[in-house]
């Protein structure tokens, strides 16, 4: 034909089964994530831990190299000890903890107040999209940066530990620290992943969202200092969030926790308040569907 | 006429956005319509017109006196504003009578006038739920209720159609004719020109920021000369009637369709072609099925005028 | 059949939404009526399977709306009512994120939002952020992403909602477009009669749960062979005697119209024969419809 047909013309295309149908709501999240003001700051700086603890890893190993740091110190080996305390340093940081929780509010805290707010979901879910995709799709969003501070450095650790010792001589010496790994990043991971999300979920505003997970960590470990501070007893430990978080590192990584209670309470509020999150959750968005 | 709301070469700026610019227009009793595309200026005429605005130019009289900050004339005019702006927690009871406090009425007073306009919109029954619970149509029903309730002789409605199903549509047409019929003065604005039509021949059209036409539909439709008439008839041989009329001079063109038996007769001098119709149609012998004016409506004076 | 529907229920809660439908709708362009509350907006749900019904059974494009969902899902465009679009992205994201969730492979989503981006008229201002766009604007991005994935079946949710007239003539420009050349079937919920009248040639209309009438609007709207609404010009007076001699019952409206009742033995010239003989113009003949509006009056049982 010399002349094409203009206007509307149908797609010869076919639909694709896809293994995981809520990958582009993950591509999209995280793509967003990055133009929050911020976020490109705050994504930066949460590095800084991995970098400081992979530089002690180099250290460590070449002791001899770095005299200097050591000059009127006794028992040098025991200043830089690549060992599971240092990997439960690593994940029980103050620091590290902070700045996940500061990526969760810049990448987090609209994942869901967004879509409330701009009336989305529905067209959502007039595709062949569930629920549970839906959920999962975010979820993945917020797991990816979160794993990016977790699992990440912490193979990564080992791994140059093994390059630069040239042995495997960490994993001879403590054979759980992979698995402490592994168990600690999923649980930092699954925990943040479900606190963001019902906490995005709870308002339309995207602000208040941010601040609700922001004081929340937060009040959580002054209510802890400020009953301890009172009644003197450890067991206040379990009212902070990041506490419990600390609690359970270290007993992953087999070291003595910070505070002397048993680490298996903290694990288990964590894993209530995740599971009441994602309960919350599924009522949540089950409500949505029925729009006005 | 007599002029009831008086507007003199009106402008208003919010900051350096030009919201309407030497605006000067005389609204009598009856129903106008007030028209214009997105951002052409009509709330902003609507806002200067209720007092909720000050003129950066001009001035705005009702009755001979200045509206703005005049409280005594508030009383007289009802508006309906375009926006949902409601106070959820409210029953739609609570939020008529306390509007109408407003205006100074007594308790019992507010309480019948605020009966009366809910039984019209028939939102009486729903009087004590909470407007947080009221649908879309609800809503929009109620604003016409406060509007209406204090029973002014000034009604300046900004699309008080918008969300209604065409029963409600019907309804509150009649309302603002038996106004109009009441001798009161209404100004509608509305983007569904069909709707203005039901209303009103007389309309004010506004084009960024200035009154592009104003006045009865069909003197309009007249005046814009770039646009001929249109005249369509539908019949068993249009051929032979566009034979019959192509030397006229008054027939700028003739096209035939897109129906099949109709042709289109475009015409400065409509009184030429239609005194010519009938006497052609008999001497034809023609077998006539339907004589329409297809451009001789709002919607084809808005298309002329502010075109694309 | 692009939808059936039989007997199909649902209360919300106590609240009866849809009390009995039974529909049966073919291709091409319907219009979707009644008043609020009559089960507008919860049938749409059911059909996009946001909803199941509480009893009752339908098909949408073959495929059956309990169990299959997601099939037709992918066969259906939804244009919902309200702002949806999410702020931050540029059209051609937006359009192309939703035809990947839809199914489509990424790159074609991503030619394929271009093109329906330059369809409807959004082509210029596809890479603009999309808050900047103006009501007209959004609402053809609406559309946009509702055909991205080329669906058969389109439901339309007052689709010219808040818009100035020219968005209006637009976008009801496109429906017609859409539904009268490419074979898609479109079904626009709507309280502008006269939208309906411009893109629709088939009505339903629901009231109280149910279906109160459906069909082509041509035929129920039941022209009335006999009954001509006619304008003229001039000294009408001798017009009107000369008309009433013949037989003819004459009544005149409001609005200058003049109602003619012919009987049943005469034609139509005598009308024009009358007319030159008494030096009046014929300016409007038509015949007399029952309005869309009169006819979803009576349907609905008020007035």
């Amino acid at each position: 034909m010399p002349i094409s047909e203009q206007g509307y013309s149908h797609w010869t295309g076919t639909f694709v089964e896809r293994r995981l149908p809520w990958w582009p709501i993950t591509r999209l999240g995280i793509r967003m994530a990055f133009k929050r003001k911020f976020f490109k700051f705050a994504f930066a700086i949460s590095f800084l831990p991995a970098f400081i603890f992979a530089a002690g890893i180099y250290i460590s190993e070449r002791l001899e190299d770095f005299q200097f740091m050591l000059r009127g110190r006794r028992g040098s080996t025991s200043f830089l000890e690549v060992n599971p305390a240092y990997f439960k340093s690593y994940f029980g940081g103050d620091f590290l903890l902070f700045m996940m929780v500061m990526i969760m509010v810049l990448a987090g805290a609209g994942l869901i107040a967004d879509d409330l707010k701009s009336n989305s979901l529905q067209l959502y879910f007039s595709r062949p999209i569930r629920k549970r995709d839906y959920i999962l799709g975010k979820m993945s969003t917020l797991a990816f940066f979160l794993l990016l501070y977790t699992l990440v450095p912490g193979v990564l650790f080992i791994l140059l530990k093994f390059l630069f010792a040239g042995s495997f001589k960490l994993v001879a010496n403590y054979p759980w620290i992979p698995l402490a790994v592994l168990l600690d990043s999923l649980l930092l991971t699954l925990f943040f992943s479900f606190y963001t999300l019902l906490l995005s979920s709870l308002s339309r505003n995207r602000r208040y969202t941010a601040i609700l997970l922001f004081l929340v960590y937060l009040f959580s470990d002054i209510f802890f200092g400020i009953f301890y501070g009172i009644f003197r007893k450890p067991g206040f430990c379990l009212l902070s969030i990041k506490a419990n978080l600390q609690q359970v590192a270290a007993a992953l990584f087999r070291v003595k926790p910070p505070f002397d209670v048993p680490w298996i309470y903290s694990l288990l509020i964590l894993a209530a308040i995740g599971l009441a999150c994602g309960a919350v959750l599924v009522r949540k968005t089950r409500g949505v569907e029925v729009i006005t | 006429m007599t002029a009831v709301i008086r507007a003199e070469k009106l402008s208003k700026w919010y900051g350096n956005v030009l919201g309407l610019s030497d605006v000067s227009l005389e609204i009598g009793p009856g129903i106008t319509g007030l028209l214009g595309p997105n951002g052409a200026g009509k709330s902003t005429l609507m806002k200067l017109l209720t007092g909720q605005l000050k003129p950066s130019i001009g001035r705005v009289t009702i009755h001979g006196a200045d509206v703005w900050n005049n409280m005594a004339l508030f009383a007289d005019i009802g508006f309906c504003p375009e926006q949902d702006a409601f106070y959820d927690e409210l029953t739609g009871w609570e939020f008529v009578t306390r509007l109408l406090s407003l205006y100074g009425f007594s308790r019992a007073d507010a309480a019948s006038k605020a009966e009366r306009a809910l039984h019209f919109v028939e939102l009486f029954k729903d009087k004590d739920r909470p407007l947080r619970g009221y649908s879309r149509g609800m809503r929009q029903r109620l604003k016409i209720a406060q509007t209406v309730a204090h029973e002014p002789g000034i009604l300046i409605l900004d699309e008080p159609l918008n969300g209604l199903d065409p029963l409600s549509k019907r309804k509150v047409i009649r309302l603002i004719k038996d106004f109009r019929d009441a001798g009161k003065t209404v100004l509608v604005s509305s983007h569904v020109l069909p709707e203005i039509e039901a209303l009103t021949r007389s309309i004010v059209l506004l084009h960024q920021g200035k009154i592009l036409a104003q006045g009865d539909i069909p003197y309009i439709r007249d005046l814009i000369d770039k646009h001929p008439h249109k005249i369509s008839v539908k019949g068993s041989d249009p051929r032979a009637l566009a034979a019959s009329l192509v030397a006229q001079a008054a027939v700028q063109n003739i096209q035939f369709g897109p129906e099949p038996g109709t042709v289109v007769f475009e015409t400065g001098d409509r009184d030429v072609l239609f005194g010519l119709l009938p006497r052609l149609i008999v001497e034809r012998g023609i077998d006539i099925e339907e004589i329409t004016s297809p451009d001789d409506n709002l919607q084809a004076v808005f298309d002329y005028l502010v075109g694309t | 059949m692009n939808i059936e529907l039989k007997d199909l229920r649902f209360n919300y809660g106590k609240i009866v939404a849809l009390a009995g439908v039974d529909l049966s709708l073919g291709e091409g362009a319907c219009g979707l009526l009644g008043p609020n509350g009559a089960g507008k907006s919860t049938l749409l749900r059911i059909l996009l399977g946001f909803l199941k019904p509480d009893r009752g059974e339908g098909r949408v494009l073959g495929y059956d709306i309990r169990r299959d969902p997601f099939a037709i899902r992918r066969l259906v465009g939804y244009m919902p009512e309200d702002d949806c679009l999410i702020p931050g992205m540029d059209a051609v994201t937006f359009t192309a994120y939703f035809g990947e969730l839809s199914g489509m492979p990424r790159q074609e989503a991503m030619k394929r939002a271009h093109d329906v981006l330059f369809y409807v008229g959004l082509g210029e201002a596809r890479y603009r952020s999309l808050e900047t766009y103006s009501a007209g604007m959004k609402q053809r991005l609406k559309l946009a992403q509702a055909l991205v994935h080329d669906p058969k079946l389109l439901f339309l949710d007052e689709p010219t909602s808040n818009l100035d007239p020219q968005g209006r003539t637009e976008v009801l420009d496109l429906i017609k477009d859409i539904s009268s050349k490419k074979d898609i079937s479109v079904l626009i919920s709507s309280h502008i009669l006269t939208d309906i009248e411009y893109t629709c040639t088939y009505v339903v209309i629901l009231n109280q749960g149910k279906v109160a009438a459906q069909g082509d609007i041509e035929a129920l709207k039941e022209i009335r062979f006999s009954l001509f609404e006619i304008k003229t010009k001039g000294e009408s007076g001798s017009f009107l005697r000369a008309l009433r001699d013949r037989g003819c019952k004459v009544e005149e409206t409001e609005d200058q119209i003049l109602k003619v009742y012919m009987p049943a033995d005469m034609p139509r010239r005598e009308i024009f024969e009358a007319a030159v003989r008494e030096n009046v113009q014929i300016r409007m003949f038509l015949k007399s419809r029952t309005s869309l509006e009169d006819l979803f009056a009576r349907t609905v049982g008020v007035d």
